[in-house]
């Protein structure tokens, strides 16, 4: 999960609506209504029970011989859907219909929406006579030798026939997704109207948290941020070749992917085998994803259910599998971990597998004077101005960049294991204690380094994980093991690394030099600040041995 | 420093109560990135600087107004200049620390800053002899501030007042896009083996901001607008222009690029600094239109097109987008035709 887009690519403006509105706007004419089997006339308004009848009454009484249109034009069932709009396009709109009509006339694919609501003449098509092959006209056949046409005959007929059943699931499969994604939408807009409306009774107060709330689910609704993480091949190979290479953990299971977005590890899953798939997201992502998962042909196995992970119903009540790509900067900001031990302790069987199944967490003292120089002192001279003013907040929020593995300047450390079969959301603030050797001499302390490392395990017993597990090692022991690092010794993922820059003091000139060998330790912890529950506040403290007063600082990401 | 304090947060409580959007646009602002990435662009600043302290001719002793004045920065430049006095104008919170700026440079006298929307705070002088603005967005209008800066100018500029920037011009051309095209739109049309098209259509209607190289250039650029801040009005704004880009060689074009070029004419020797892909790097890029077809045209030839643009009826801020495009050959399998909605949000 993660990323708040730059500015070129931020997602957060109010795309929600806008996105939706778009799409209805084709399909809202196509709610279904089993109910209306009414075969309402081409060139009038007259109903009839049946397209058939329909269609002798529009060649009787307007001379318009639908079928033989179609038999000249030699349509498909695409072909004569498009002809069945243009026609009632311009009956509509006045215009004359006559049976001269081209293939060209009604060409365009805006002629497959259709312009009549649930249109029996549409659905009716099916229970056409089959357009015969053009060249094959009857008078042909009676000119004796006909063996090899009526066979030729026959077994285009099987095709189809083939075809038309093929076509007919299709359409079937379409129409439930759609109906599915317009009871969705309609049902977002009554709750959304019901929001509203409490909201106003109670005034402005007490909504603020659901506000907070509202923007991060907003934020997943673009496109850019998926982007990255799709591309981020560290992080899709990774969950891609834990599912692949263990099918036999999935085949046959029902699996929930929690925070789904557009659903590609829920379609993993589906091709892996899983026998059902449950994908929750409550971004409006998920239509995309529902499209996504249609164009699959996975509709059957996947269901998507929009909405918040703790109030959501699921049809079922156990699942066999969670997968989720939860994971925020530094591992804990975003806080969608709670969702997942929600789900765990709510759906996961006794014997369940979580997708992944640990991480662990590392820090590791920097020093980069040329970085320093150019994001730090870069303000003390800006076109001849001091602008140290804006210097203040480099020191108070944690940096989330690439660091170059050149700059880290002491042994890497594990902090936690978040074993996450265990674990419990009160684990997720935490303290620890690190201790790491200098690898480098160096002029002065810059700051530590903040990352994580996932490790997918077949079984939930012996992962093996320790504080000091490094994914590359530990994959090595089994085939049927993933795992990937984020830090700085691995390849490039978008959640980079936390940088926490130490504040210089005053007399920067006085900054302690540190030699190879030399020992740093402390401790460190990760909790959520008070007035947000989805940022992060991480506080180390520490000392260079031989030093008597430790130093404290602290680092947020709101 | 009390004071101060309650001046933040009443400047924060004031962003909360603000539409969702607008207090995405004024909050994104007050982090420290957007303004290092600002005044890091060094074409940006240093125009500025040189339009400003090389004309001290036109700043001595004037009354300046700096809208939407960030840091600062052309505040200080303006006082360098020999300015009488700067008033600065910034509706984020970034303008507290703008306060600390100034203080630390010694100028706390000569620059007066007022947080809040132009359109609802009082100066402290009833007009001003220049007015000074860094309000250009991406796409020169997207996020842009220029419908403050004319808010300001009607209200407040003198007769024969200055406007630092007073042009501004959108250029477009075509470019030949395969490899980066099939990067960001093809990209859907397989992920992981799985079908996105869903996603690729949102894809096509977002324009990208990003570089591009000047070699990639197949048409000449066109000059599609350009605004003199003297007498444009919010309502030029919105507009819808044909213009025509003649083909420099045999090749394809994938997308349109945009950009802008901007002019201090005000200046003893006028100075202009240009946001195109002929030019050194800026913070805006420049903008990429994909279209949907790949028009293959030969040297010489002519694609004619429109451009319409305006601000979106929900939120101002987004720009709602559509190009058309016409290659008329007499060779039928190269005739395209088409138009596109985009939309920048």
């Amino acid at each position: 999960m993660t990323t708040k887009a730059s500015k070129s690519t931020d997602p957060v403006s109010d795309s929600e609506s806008d996105d939706s509105l778009s799409q209805t706007e084709s399909w809202d004419d196509v709610e279904a209504d089993e109910e209306t089997q009414e075969v309402i006339s081409l060139l009038d308004d007259r109903v009839f029970p049946d397209v058939v009848s329909m269609l002798a009454h529009c060649k009787e009484q307007h001379s318009f011989d639908f079928l033989g249109i179609r038999q000249r034009l030699q349509l498909d069932f695409h072909g004569c859907v498009k002809l069945v709009n243009y026609i009632r396009q311009h009956v509509h709109e006045g215009l004359p219909v006559t049976e001269q009509i081209a293939k060209s006339d009604f060409e365009s694919d805006e002629y497959l929406k259709p312009v009549l609501e649930d249109d029996a003449v549409i659905i009716g098509l099916f229970d056409l006579p089959d357009v015969v092959p053009e060249g094959v006209l009857p008078s042909q056949v009676q000119d004796g030798d006909a063996a090899p046409l009526v066979n030729s005959l026959l077994k285009r007929n099987t095709e189809l026939q083939d075809e038309l059943a093929r076509i007919s699931a299709q359409f079937e499969s379409y129409r439930a997704t759609v109906s599915q994604t317009l009871d969705q939408r309609w049902g977002d807009v009554d709750q959304a109207e019901a929001e509203a409306k409490a909201a106003g009774k109670t005034a402005k107060g007490p909504e603020k948290p659901e506000d907070a709330s509202k923007y991060y689910w907003e934020s997943y609704a673009g496109n850019d941020i998926h982007e990255t993480m799709l591309k981020d091949t560290v992080r899709t190979d990774g969950y891609r070749d834990f599912i692949y290479n263990n099918k036999h953990l999935f085949a046959g299971k029902t699996v929930l992917d929690i925070g789904c977005g557009t659903g590609i590890l829920s379609m993993f899953a589906a091709r892996a085998g899983a026998s059902r798939v449950l994908a929750v997201d409550a971004s409006d992502i998920i239509d995309k994803a529902r499209e996504n998962v249609f164009h699959a042909g996975l509709s059957s196995t996947i269901t998507l259910i929009k909405g918040k992970m703790e109030e959501v119903v699921l049809p079922v009540d156990k699942v066999d599998i969670i997968v989720s790509e939860w994971m925020g900067y530094c591992l804990l900001y975003e806080a969608m971990l709670p969702s997942v031990l929600y789900a765990r302790d709510r759906y996961l069987k006794p014997d369940g597998l979580l997708v992944p199944g640990t991480c662990n967490m590392w820090v590791a003292p920097v020093a980069d004077s040329e970085y320093v120089m150019d994001s730090v002192g870069f303000w003390r001279d800006v076109y001849g101005f001091d602008m140290k003013a804006m210097q203040s907040g480099i020191w108070d929020d944690v940096r989330v960049l690439h660091w170059p593995k050149t700059s880290v300047c002491g042994e890497p450390v594990g902090i936690q294991v978040l074993d996450l079969y265990t674990i419990k959301p009160t684990d997720l603030s935490f303290a620890a204690k690190w201790k790491s050797t200098l690898t480098d001499d160096i002029d002065a302390l810059d700051g530590f380094l903040v990352w994580f490392d996932n490790f997918f395990a077949p079984t939930r017993e012996n992962q093996g994980v320790e504080l000091q597990s490094t994914a590359d090692e530990w994959a090595k022991v089994g085939k049927d093991r993933v795992a990937f690092t984020t830090g700085p010794y691995g390849k490039d993922t978008h959640w980079k690394q936390g940088l926490l820059l130490i504040k210089q003091k005053e007399d920067d000139s006085k900054a302690t030099a540190l030699k190879k060998g030399d020992v740093l330790e402390g401790d460190i912890t990760f909790a959520p600040p008070a007035d947000m529950p989805r940022g992060l506040v991480i506080k180390t403290s520490w000392k260079a041995s031989g030093e008597e007063k430790a130093r404290t600082q602290s680092w947020s990401m709101k | 420093m009390a004071g101060e304090k309650m001046d933040v947060e009443q400047a924060e409580q004031a962003l909360k109560s603000m539409a969702h959007s607008e207090q995405h646009y004024f909050n994104s602002y007050n982090h420290h990135g957007i303004h290092e990435e600002m005044l890091k662009d060094e074409v940006r600043t240093r125009s500025y600087m040189n339009a400003i302290v090389q004309n001290k001719h036109l700043f001595k002793d004037k009354i300046v107004l700096d809208v939407g004045c960030g840091t600062a920065i052309l505040s200080m430049f303006a006082v360098k200049a020999g300015a009488k006095h700067v008033i600065g104008v910034d509706m984020s919170t970034i303008i507290f620390k703008a306060k600390e700026i100034v203080a630390t440079n010694g100028m706390s006298d000569k620059i007066t800053l007022i947080q809040g929307k132009m359109e609802e705070i009082e100066l402290p002088f009833p007009k001003v002899d220049i007015i000074i603005s860094e309000w250009m967005g991406y796409f020169l209008l997207y996020e842009s501030m220029l419908d403050t800066v004319l808010y300001a100018r009607d209200k407040y500029l003198n007769k024969d007042g200055l406007i630092f920037p007073d042009k501004a011009t959108i250029f477009v051309c075509g470019i030949e896009d395969g490899e980066y095209k099939d990067e960001k739109i093809g990209f859907w049309d397989n992920v992981y083996g799985f079908d996105y098209s869903p996603l690729k259509e949102t894809a096509l209607t977002e324009p990208l901001v990003d570089t591009v190289e000047v070699k990639a250039a197949v048409t000449d650029p066109a000059s599609v607008l350009t605004l003199d801040l003297y007498k444009c009005t919010v309502a030029d704004l919105a507009f819808s222009v044909p213009f025509k880009l003649s083909c420099r060689r045999d090749d394809f074009v994938h997308a349109l690029v945009a950009w802008f070029d901007i002019d201090f004419t005000a200046c003893h020797k006028p100075i202009r600094f240009s946001t195109g892909p002929h030019t050194k790097y800026t913070h805006w890029k420049q903008t990429v239109f994909y279209l949907k077809d790949v028009l293959t045209v030969q040297q010489g030839e002519e694609v004619e097109c429109n451009l319409e643009v305006r601000p979106n009826d929900k939120n101002r801020r987004d720009l709602d987008i559509s190009i058309k495009y016409l290659l008329d050959t007499q060779d039928s399998t190269r005739y395209a035709e088409g138009r596109l909605d985009y939309k920048m949000c």
